[in-house]
């Protein structure tokens, strides 16, 4: 079991096909970088994003800056086969549902690894839950592989999925944080979330709301997030501060 | 086999589909058996359980020196008729049960089980341990002290695991720690509502009763006036839960009147079985007091809560009964 790295509190997401990520990661220094072949990159730029990961890995990677890559899980077999190469720390996979789900994409792993001369077992990977089943099996999910170093819960989709209409608060949201971290702690992951309000979450929280978000989830035990937006990274890190 | 009426331990007679609470304890108190007063603090507290913890001396045989000092102390700590615990280890579990199961005794609190594994460990020690000692065959309770996130996963298998287990207590400071999460209570809302949620309902499930406190009492460490407690404890009893480990005496008293009906409610319940039992016989489904409406639901929690008052005031004669021994 890879040993948890808590000094990984915001997890800045850029498409993998941005032309100016290396000047955006420059600009907002976060803890780890997402190269995201998922949401953010459009299904015409997709296989340009996946054609110049190696090239993208290995110009941003230093000593200070971790790198994982969100795959989409529709064409996660191929976007694994992209990523990986010298210079990943790890691959996010968002929207586990099943344990099966996780030996296949470790066992794609090891492959790549033997294949592309990088140390067993030195790629991590993540998973973020997305949906009802995937919470409901975490604790075989996340026994699933020893890379799996850290969970998160990934609100929108599973807002979606279980359908709630957010009032004062995300009540459904707090009770899926709080058996991500039982799990979480049961199998020695790092957690990732933040608790968000529903009049300022997500990609449309301004910073102050970030870093209340950032500062209740770490009194939760979460100790890092994903970053909407790179303006989200400074009080992420700040909110998360130990 | 011989049937000891100092183990029997005080639970209700019926069943599990029953909402009647099935043990009245609504304050649990630890004390150390190495405590010089342990006679007075236990029999001065008025508490309806005790918790003794032990520990081991490193200088000699602590399995002996147990065994030879627990009969004593579970005899003098019941005087005042506290149904007696003593916390076992779920690391030790074996040699610590050897040590400290003796007659008198109505459970053991197991402190740090992970899973239901430890459950079925523990009870096939008692069966072993019940035979030879004199104790009625499964009359030990194991109750579990939840403290980590494992127990806190596997609680639906660990509840189910043994017939033997009663109670959950909620070790909240130990379980935050282990969880990560941060002590000070300083959120806007309960970090482990949802897991209390689970307790209790899982409690419940198999017959057994949850014991806990209310955010962010539930939490504290420094003194708490008494208005504060009592609004506190109200909040965990109408959460679910039964009864509190109380950090200090000066809890008990609060928590024995309050994890209970008040007589303001019991006296409402009594007018409810009445009006109802007269609309009944003019062939009615349901009938209004003071604008709220009373049908066969209300006129059933209004005589469990009558039948809890009633279990609570005799708990507590049994008490004042002992404390007038010489």
């Amino acid at each position: 079991m890879k040993k948890i790295l808590h000094h990984r509190r915001s997890w800045m997401i850029v498409p993998a096909h941005d032309p100016k990520l290396a000047d955006t990661i420059a600009q907002y220094k976060p803890d780890v970088v997402v190269l995201d072949l998922e949401y953010s990159v459009a299904p015409k730029y997709k296989e340009q994003a996946r054609a110049n990961l190696v090239k993208t890995v290995s110009t941003i990677a230093t000593d200070d800056i971790e790198i994982f890559v969100r795959i989409d899980k529709a064409s996660r077999w191929a976007d694994v086969d992209a990523a990986m190469h010298r210079g990943l720390t790890g691959i996010i996979f968002c929207g586990v549902d099943e344990e099966s789900e996780i030996t296949e994409i470790d066992a794609l792993i090891n492959t790549k690894e033997k294949e592309r001369g990088i140390d067993p077992g030195h790629i991590e990977l993540v998973i973020i839950l997305e949906s009802a089943k995937g919470f409901w099996n975490l604790s075989e999910i996340l026994q699933a592989s020893p890379r799996l170093s850290a969970v998160g819960v990934g609100r929108i989709d599973l807002t979606m999925q279980l359908g709630p209409v957010p009032q004062d608060e995300f009540r459904l949201f707090r009770y899926l944080m709080t058996r991500t971290l039982v799990a979480g702690k049961m199998h020695g992951k790092q957690l990732l979330g933040a608790m968000w309000r529903p009049d300022s979450r997500g990609g449309v929280a301004n910073q102050e709301s970030t870093k209340l978000a950032a500062q209740q989830a770490k009194l939760m035990g979460y100790t890092g997030c994903i970053c909407a937006t790179p303006e989200q990274v400074n009080p992420m890190n700040l909110g998360f501060l130990p | 086999m011989i049937t000891t009426p100092e183990n029997k331990n005080k639970r209700s007679s019926i069943n599990s589909n029953n909402p009647m609470p099935k043990y009245i304890r609504r304050s649990i108190l630890a004390l150390s058996i190495d405590d010089p007063i342990l006679e007075k603090k236990s029999f001065d507290s008025w508490a309806d359980a005790i918790i003794l913890d032990f520990s081991k001396k490193s200088h000699c045989n602590w399995q002996q020196d147990i065994l030879s000092r627990m009969p004593s102390a579970i005899a003098i700590a019941a005087k005042g008729d506290a149904e007696i615990f003593i916390r076992i280890d779920n690391d030790f579990a074996i040699s610590e049960l050897e040590a400290t199961v003796f007659p008198g005794i109505a459970g053991i609190i197991l402190k740090g089980a992970h899973s239901a594994a430890d459950i079925q460990r523990v009870s096939s020690a008692l069966d072993s341990l019940e035979l030879s000692r004199g104790i009625l065959a499964n009359s030990i309770e194991i109750d579990i002290e939840v403290n980590n996130a494992a127990c806190t996963w596997n609680l639906l298998e660990i509840a189910r695991s043994s017939a033997r287990v009663g109670i959950f207590l909620l070790n909240e400071q130990e379980l935050c720690a282990n969880l990560g999460i941060q002590t000070q209570a300083s959120l806007p809302f309960d970090p482990l509502e949802y897991i209390k949620s689970e307790l209790i309902t899982v409690a419940t499930s198999i017959g057994g009763q949850a014991v806990g406190m209310s955010y962010p009492l539930s939490l504290a460490t420094d003194s708490i006036d008494a208005e504060t407690l009592r609004k506190g404890i109200l909040r965990a009893r109408d959460t679910g839960f039964k009864g509190a480990v109380c950090p200090h005496p000066d809890w008990i008293n609060l928590c024995n009147s309050g994890f209970r009906p008040s007589e303001e409610e019991a006296n409402y319940y009594v007018k409810v079985i009445e009006v109802f039992a007269e609309g009944i016989k003019r062939g009615m489904a349901s009938v209004p007091i003071d604008g709220k409406m009373i049908d066969v639901p209300v006129d059933l929690r209004a005589k469990v809560y009558l039948e809890w008052a009633k279990r609570a005031k005799a708990r507590d004669a049994e008490k004042h009964q002992a404390h007038q021994k010489p």
